[in-house]
């Protein structure tokens, strides 16, 4: 039986959405073996699998664990893809986030989404992990060259610290290098605008949304 | 009626039996009011408190006479569970609330059984333990709550969250060996803080909202082993009060079928809402944290007010309280509740 490139994108992109990780496995190395585009099968399949399955999260057809095992797919279909990319394509220039937790604060799972979400949207993802310094988000922002400065904050407790990393940019006088955007459950809208931050999401495919709408608003000098 | 004490009202209310006029309180755990202001003026002071049983109960003691809450809540963080599980934590500081510095086990399948008697005859379960026998002999009158983290939240505190959420589906059997375990080790535990003077179990459960799992994987898994906890403190005479976070539009009838004596819910939830179409449930909650540390006392004792016409039962914060919220806007909460005339008993 022969299969077109594009049908062959569509099935992997249904592995990816019905979280099958070795389906994805197999049809990545079909498309391989196939020599169909590494590049194309990366894009019309994983990634669109992905961004269903992100579009099913955002109606509330699935939830954290199909989120994640739906990125399992895709990543373990990506490991067999990358190798048979062309340098010129993965080395198109990345707007680069440095995402984070904040101090005091050790529950990730949003974060995780978010970094997720935002490579598949085609970001460069720096995780700084979680329970990190307000400090630290701003001195790595500023060595990796990063755009946007992504912070999550699960508790109450803790929202304070993603005030002071904008402080702090404020005290450098580096505030306009870098859109600040902050999420996690107990953070609005509200908060972000009280505390000075460029944008608020509410859920993880809303943050790449938001990412992309605040990097092509035109940089300040 | 003559006047109530204060652990008679709480008691009461969640026997569903009539009341003046609802109790204002806050849990300990998750929802603890151990704010700056209160240590730095009398000097008993976290993270100490959450390693000795007498400052533990010094602390719950103070919060109790400044705020104005109507119970004692002990302890103040989630991590007494996950620590004596083998998860190693950070306490904190004064300002900071402990936190599980590194979740022990990578997958649920590497879980190590241990004996949950035991455990729960350990560590800083004594702590909490004594700590509330101390308080429920200083005060007989009023109620001591211990706080409890729940079955999945604690399980996702001692296995890394994310294999942990994706075994929820992919390895079901190994998810339920775990639950089942952490079940134990917390019904243990509960029972003895019940036979040291508690006369209230509330459990936090942040990591199992609906939100989080959806409402299939929130049957199974966090209904489940609430209830199965649920039934053991029920078993023992005492009741219980479940807060779940977030939005739990997506689990409403799963909510209902809770065996709380009071379900405690997130700011965003109307309680009314919810009482209405589920007219069996004892309603706790839900004046905004975020409104009790930014907005002005005026404005927490009008939401504090409106709680109390909507005919919530028992009133309380939403969630965690920041620890630079100011003791003026809880004394607004709490002062605005008692003060309420009391309500015609039907």
């Amino acid at each position: 039986m022969t299969v077109s490139a594009q049908q062959l994108h569509e099935q992997l992109a249904t592995a990816v959405v019905e979280l099958d990780e070795d389906l994805t496995k197999q049809l990545a190395q079909q498309a391989i073996d196939l020599g169909f585009d590494a590049w194309e099968a990366v894009e019309f399949g994983l990634v669109a699998g992905m961004d269903r399955a992100g579009k099913l999260f955002d109606e509330e057809e699935y939830f954290i664990p199909e989120l994640l095992l739906a990125s399992d797919a895709m990543y373990a279909g990506l490991a067999i893809l990358r190798p048979h990319i062309p340098q010129q394509n993965t080395d198109a220039e990345k707007v680069r986030v440095v995402i984070g937790v904040i101090e005091g604060d050790t529950h990730d799972i949003g974060k995780n989404l978010v970094r997720i979400m935002l490579d598949v949207g085609g970001f460069e993802v720096i995780d700084l992990g979680r329970d990190v310094p307000p400090r630290t988000f701003v001195d790595r922002a500023k060595e990796t060259g990063a755009r946007i400065i992504a912070i999550a904050s699960l508790m109450t407790t803790t929202m304070d610290g993603m005030a002071e990393v904008v402080r702090i940019l404020e005290a450098e006088k580096i505030r306009d290098r870098f859109k600040v955007i902050v999420g996690g459950a107990p953070i609005s809208q509200g908060f972000a605008k009280k505390i000075g931050a460029d944008g608020y999401a509410s859920r993880a495919p809303a943050a790449v949304q938001l990412a992309k709408r605040l990097v092509s608003e035109p940089q300040a000098a | 009626m003559s006047e109530l004490t204060q652990k008679e009202r709480l008691v009461r209310v969640l026997h569903k039996e009539a009341v003046d006029r609802p109790p204002v309180i806050c849990t300990g755990g998750m929802m603890n009011a151990a704010i700056v202001e209160i240590m730095r003026k009398t000097g008993h002071t976290l993270p100490e408190a959450h390693l000795d049983a007498d400052r533990m109960a010094d602390l719950a003691l103070d919060i109790h006479d400044h705020t104005g809450f109507e119970n004692i809540g002990v302890p103040f963080c989630m991590t007494v569970e996950a620590e004596l599980l083998g998860s190693p934590v950070d306490l904190g500081t004064l300002e900071c609330e402990p936190k599980i510095a590194r979740e022990i086990y990578p997958s649920l399948s590497q879980v190590d059984f241990k004996n949950v008697e035991q455990l729960a005859h350990s560590g800083r379960m004594n702590v909490v333990v004594d700590a509330a026998h101390r308080i429920a002999k200083a005060r007989p009158d009023v109620p001591v709550i211990a706080s409890l983290t729940g079955p999945v939240s604690t399980a996702a505190s001692i296995v890394d969250p994310l294999t942990f959420y994706k075994e929820l589906r992919k390895n079901p059997a190994a998810a339920h060996r775990v639950l089942e375990y952490v079940t134990n080790l917390l019904a243990a535990y509960a029972e003895r803080v019940l036979e040291s003077g508690a006369s209230v179990i509330a459990i936090g459960d942040p990591s199992a909202t609906g939100e989080l799992l959806g409402p299939k994987l929130f049957e199974e898994y966090a209904v489940r082993y609430l209830n199965a906890l649920a039934d053991r403190v029920h078993a023992k005479g005492f009741p219980i009060i479940i807060h779940i976070c977030g939005d739990v539009k997506r689990v409403k009838p799963q909510l209902a079928s809770l065996h709380a004596d009071a379900l405690s819910t997130d700011a965003m939830i109307s309680l009314p809402g919810l009482k209405a179409e589920y007219p069996h449930l004892t309603t706790m909650g839900n004046l905004s944290t975020f409104a009790l540390q930014w907005s002005s006392p005026e404005k927490i004792a009008t939401m504090a007010r409106n709680l109390v016409a909507d005919g919530i039962d028992i009133i309380s914060p939403a969630c965690g309280l920041s620890t630079s919220t100011h003791l003026e806007s809880i004394r607004a909460m709490t002062d605005t509740v008692k003060a309420t005339s009391p309500v015609t008993s039907a």
